[in-house]
């Protein structure tokens, strides 16, 4: 059985697409989030063990300056860790009230 | 409705690996404090106090604490426990919302570009001049190039689909029968392999960055409908 990176060179080179002509919209904001990608960056994992220290430590309004370059560039990048994210704050938020 | 206890980190663990009727107040306690946290961390997704934001919380519920118990040893400590609780509880409710959103929906219905992106968007600088504009649609059609010289459409169909339309990287990875993380770490080595390429190029994309974080001067902007 062929392994995940199998699986997905498999899938990527299949030609079943064809190549299509990118909008300059779309380079423009793709060309942004190359530009801030860093050799290190957290990943989904890394972030998901973080985020209820994370969400608490935004909450009460602490520095988290240290935190930022790392766990705020993959939430600008996961659609999912960002939900996951806002989804804890409102959790925690109400809990406060 | 009895109001949950309130306990330290200690002793929500302590009660929680206990048995008989210490577990069992715990065990209720946290399911009270549970499905109350859902129903306030979902309604970005479902309409407060509906039917199917209190069925939803009630049935996350369940599998967060099956889930919970078994990795308790995994709880570091760091915040407070009912915090880590919640965690737990949205990844596993907002997998369940994705899986039912993106389930009829097929891994090239994902890719395919919306109708409004087809109508073409474009990015202009209106007080540019005639050569400030055209050095800007050259530096846009060089990335271009280079995103199609590298990337394999499907990698790029990928990377536009989560970018631009916020398509869940979870859905995609379920439909490609992977795991999101690995689905990130591929797009992550792709960007970077795209960065790379771009800096033996000598491009220098900040003033496209400043348009997007809405800091430059230059009057950067994206317009609708003016051709692509």
């Amino acid at each position: 059985m062929p392994g995940f990176f199998d699986r997905v060179r498999l899938w990527l080179v299949s030609p079943r697409r064809e190549r299509a002509t990118l909008q300059p919209s779309a380079i423009a904001v793709l060309g942004r989030q190359i530009e801030v990608t860093q050799d290190f960056e957290y990943d989904c994992q890394d972030v998901y063990r973080l985020l209820d220290q994370f969400a608490e430590a935004v909450l009460r309004g602490e520095d988290v300056a240290p935190w930022i370059p790392l766990i705020r560039a993959h939430l600008e990048r996961c659609p999912d860790c960002r939900a996951e994210f806002e989804a804890l704050m409102r959790t925690l938020q109400g809990q406060e009230s | 409705m009895v109001r949950p206890r309130v306990r330290e980190n200690r002793e929500w663990l302590e009660a929680l690996a206990a048995g008989g009727d210490e577990r069992e107040a715990a065990l209720a306690d946290l399911r009270e404090v549970l499905v109350s946290g859902l129903r306030r961390g979902l309604t970005a997704w479902l309409e407060a106090d509906s039917p199917q934001l209190r069925a939803l919380a009630e049935d996350v519920t369940q599998e967060a604490l099956v889930r919970i118990l078994d990795r308790l040893d995994t709880f570091e400590g760091r915040s407070r426990f009912t915090t880590w609780a919640y965690k737990v509880a949205i990844r596993i409710a907002l997998s369940e919302l994705r899986r039912k959103q993106w389930h009829d929906v097929s891994l090239d219905q994902m890719l395919a570009p919306e109708a409004d992106e087809a109508l073409g968007m474009t990015v202009v600088d209106p007080l540019a001049g005639p050569e400030a504009f055209a050095e800007q649609r050259d530096t846009l059609a060089r990335i271009g190039r280079i995103l199609q010289e590298e990337l394999t459409p499907r990698q790029m169909a990928m990377m536009e689909a989560v970018a631009l339309r916020g398509i869940p990287m979870e859905a995609l990875a379920q439909k490609l029968g992977v795991e999101r993380n690995a689905l990130y770490k591929m797009m992550h080595d792709a960007r970077l392999k795209l960065k790379r390429r771009m800096a033996r190029e000598g491009l220098d994309l900040g003033e496209l960055i400043a348009a997007f974080e809405g800091g430059n001067t230059s009057g950067l902007q994206i317009v609708k409908g003016q051709g692509g």
